[in-house]
């Protein structure tokens, strides 16, 4: 089977610059890039005119909540609506019902996965349970499969247990990744604490909250030699702390949500529960200097931190809604429309940051689209728009601040190999 | 002016809708000096209070508020209703909504609960405290209180606010109003009871001195409320009392400046003021108890229910 992506522009990690030429894929393999292919006989031909071709994104942080809790999302739903946006392939976050603590509940999720279209992965968790007291089974996780441990959602409160979990990764050349948050701190709050949790009466999550934990984990990292990967980070301040240890020297990664770049606690208006979540957004200095972290590449990773919620559990008051929003269908469109539509950065920021990086962390090959390589890419219209509605989006859940609005850009093609995902 | 059907907030209130609630109270007090306090305004009308929260003033001033502009009021007793046995806020709305009520009174414990039930009723709904949030009917009937005091123009008079600013929504409204209607204010507490970022420039003091050096018209004490402290935000009351409640001390300036003092109770005697307070010639407590209810009446007389506009009275 053969097919000919023509009139496309080629998007790459090292460039924001864009390279005019036609891809030929044949058995799932890129065969030839060029400029000017002629389509043979029986190859199908996939206009690509006017729009850009960049390799399938990787998502490190996504919530399928599978098993346990799938009236929000199972692997499939979640699956389907990583593909909806261009995401073909991502990692599980533990904080299921159960938790994915042990090998058996990572092969359960692992066959579930299966099923599914893309190549998915999983991470385990750090403690039992989630629970920060006792270490999991991290070697025979690993052995299960699972790429990453992290008991996200939660931090490992107690640093006795945290060391020794980092000490014993290591053995296992396991990424942690942390969930930066001091409990005491967060309290009972739901949004960041400043002016606005003020006027609404709402209780606050401090900076420091996340501030006091990254840099404690990360010098824990430092001691132990461990590998720590720094989820979600939402602070100025906490990503200044994360640029100055690697400077150090320190195996340290990090990642940041784009809903971290867009909003921030000042989109909170008439307690709309679209806008909470955890870690939450802060403030729009934040916005602007974690911007520039992405750009200057601070930043290892774009994960979306993909949180599905049901509309029952949405519709409640602010504290007692869930935190987390969905983020794998709006993640590049939302990018594309804010950012790279007004030349704030390139593709090449998307490429590296949402399809490279991620996939090189948990020791995958990134899927440049060259001769030679797996046909893994995505072709997006950055002329087109995407409107969310429910009927658009595939998971099954909706809490999303975009729901119902247009943004810049469409994901219309995503290719895995031989198979066309999706067409639009 | 546009109708409104709500009352969640002081911040959406325009100042037309500010001086419409405010100069129309003052003809609904008047009714009070009258052997029929009543009037058929509201006659026919469904004014039911909704109260998650314990409170024997607030309620007991929408009631008689309603029952004056001659409504027929009902309470929801939350706590033998279904929801002690795990109801939701938006069932028992719904439930509402079933009853035709037109107008709902909320009191809840969490920030934004009015707002969400608005959403998803017809009926006027008026936020009676929630949370840290808002007060709004505080606010309103302190300034028209203010307003009384200060014979109409409270242009450029000093409110100081003392003691638990960080978790009282009476503060919030208040202060908020004060500064719309161009009152200065400042704020005096232990530093773990100031939240950490205002929205408006406020001067905030350490001690009494500060506040002596600053005159203030008036002082605003603020219920200590220790139900709220997960973690204890200050060593112990006998210190709080001593340190930041109007003790007989502090009475004595007051008195020779001639302070007046608000509060908007329960009081805590002993605690934010002692027991000479309540004796002070310049103490408004019970004015403000009194203006409550004609401020509400205002309020039910202005908002109209989103069912039944077209034959508001």
């Amino acid at each position: 089977m053969k097919r000919l992506f023509k009139g496309g522009e080629i998007a790459t990690e090292d460039s924001p610059k864009l390279t005019r030429v036609d891809v030929l894929v044949e058995d799932g393999k890129i065969v030839q890039v060029a400029p000017g292919i002629a389509a043979g006989e029986g190859t199908e031909v996939v206009d690509c005119t006017g729009k850009v071709i960049l390799p399938a994104l990787f998502d490190v942080h996504v919530h399928a909540r599978e098993p346990g809790q799938e009236q929000k999302e199972n692997i499939l739903t979640c699956s389907e609506a990583a593909i909806n946006g261009g995401v073909v392939g991502f990692v599980m976050m533990p904080n299921t019902a159960p938790a994915i603590d042990t090998a058996g509940v990572v092969k359960t999720v692992l066959e579930s996965a299966r099923k599914c279209r893309i190549p998915l992965y999983t991470s385990g968790a750090i403690t039992k349970g989630r629970e920060g007291k006792e270490l999991a089974a991290i070697g025979a996780m690993k052995a299960a499969g699972a790429v990453m441990i992290t008991d996200d959602g939660y931090p490992v409160s107690n640093p006795v247990v945290l060391r020794r979990a980092m000490e014993y990764a290591k053995n296992f050349d396991l990424i942690l990744a942390s969930h930066c948050e001091t409990m005491e701190l967060s309290g009972k709050g739901s949004m960041h604490e400043g002016k606005v949790s003020y006027s609404l009466g709402l209780e606050g999550i401090p900076a420091i909250s996340e501030e006091i934990c990254l840099d404690r984990d990360i010098r824990i990292a430092q001691y132990t030699g461990a590998h720590v990967h720094i989820q979600h980070v939402t602070t100025a301040r906490g990503m200044n702390t994360i640029r100055r240890f690697k400077e150090e020297g320190v195996k340290v990664t990090c990642e940041i949500a784009p809903h971290h770049l867009i909003f921030n606690h000042e989109d909170i208006r008439d307690y709309d529960t679209s806008y909470k979540m955890n870690p939450p957004l802060r403030t729009p200095e934040d916005n602007t200097l974690l911007l520039q972290g992405l750009i200057d590449g601070v930043f290892d990773v774009i994960a979306t931190d993909h949180a599905p919620h049901t509309e029952f559990e949405k519709k409640n008051d602010f504290q007692s809604a869930p935190f987390g929003i969905t983020g794998l269908e709006t993640a590049l469109p939302c990018l594309y429309d804010r950012f790279m539509s007004k030349g704030v950065f390139g593709w090449d920021v998307i490429v590296k940051r949402y399809s490279a990086e991620p996939r090189r962390i948990i020791k995958l090959p990134p899927v440049p689209v060259v001769e030679g390589g797996v046909a893994e890419f995505i072709v997006f219209d950055p002329n087109g728009s995407t409107t969310f509605t429910k009927e658009f989006m595939k998971s099954k859940s909706s809490n999303t601040p975009f729901l119902n609005q247009t943004l810049k850009g469409s994901v219309d093609v995503v290719v895995l190999k031989d198979e066309v995902l999706l067409n639009r | 002016m546009t109708p409104r059907k709500d009352l969640l907030d002081i911040q959406s209130l325009t100042d037309e809708e500010l001086e419409f609630i405010l100069s129309n109270a003052v003809p609904f007090k008047n009714l009070f000096k009258r052997s029929v306090k009543k009037v058929p305004t509201l006659k026919g009308r469904t004014v039911l209070t909704l109260f998650y929260e314990p409170s024997t003033r607030t309620r007991s001033s929408f009631e008689i508020a309603a029952s004056r502009l001659s409504a027929d009021v009902t309470n929801f007793s939350v706590s033998t209703s279904s929801v002690v046995k795990g109801e939701s806020v938006l069932d028992t709305v719904a439930t509402l909504e079933a009853m035709r009520t037109d107008y709902v009174v909320v009191r809840h414990s969490m920030s934004g609960i009015p707002n969400l039930i608005a959403k998803h009723t017809n009926a006027s709904v008026i936020n009676a405290g929630d949370g840290f949030h808002a007060h709004p009917t505080q606010g309103l009937l302190d300034v028209f209180t203010m307003r009384e005091v200060f014979g109409g123009d409270v242009r450029g008079a000093r409110v100081a606010f003392i003691g638990d600013i960080q978790h009282s929504r009476v503060a919030r409204s208040t202060n908020l109003l004060c500064r719309r209607m161009g009152m200065q204010t400042a704020m005096l507490a232990p530093g773990s009871l100031i939240p950490r970022e205002l929205p408006q420039e406020i001067a905030v003091f350490q001690d009494w001195k500060e506040l002596y050096a600053w005159k203030p018209d008036v002082i605003y004490l603020l219920r200590v409320q220790t139900e709220r402290q997960n973690v204890p935000f200050f060593p112990s009351i006998g210190e709080y009392h001593r340190l930041f409640g109007l003790t007989d001390e502090r009475l004595k300036w007051a008195r020779d400046n001639g302070i007046w003092v608000m509060h908007p109770g329960p009081v805590n005697r002993g605690v934010e003021l002692t027991d000479s307070v309540m004796e002070y010639e310049r103490s408004l407590i019970d004015q403000q108890v009194e203006n409550g209810i004609a401020v509400r009446m205002s309020v039910l007389y202005w908002l109209k229910p989103g069912s039944s506009t077209e034959d508001k009275p």
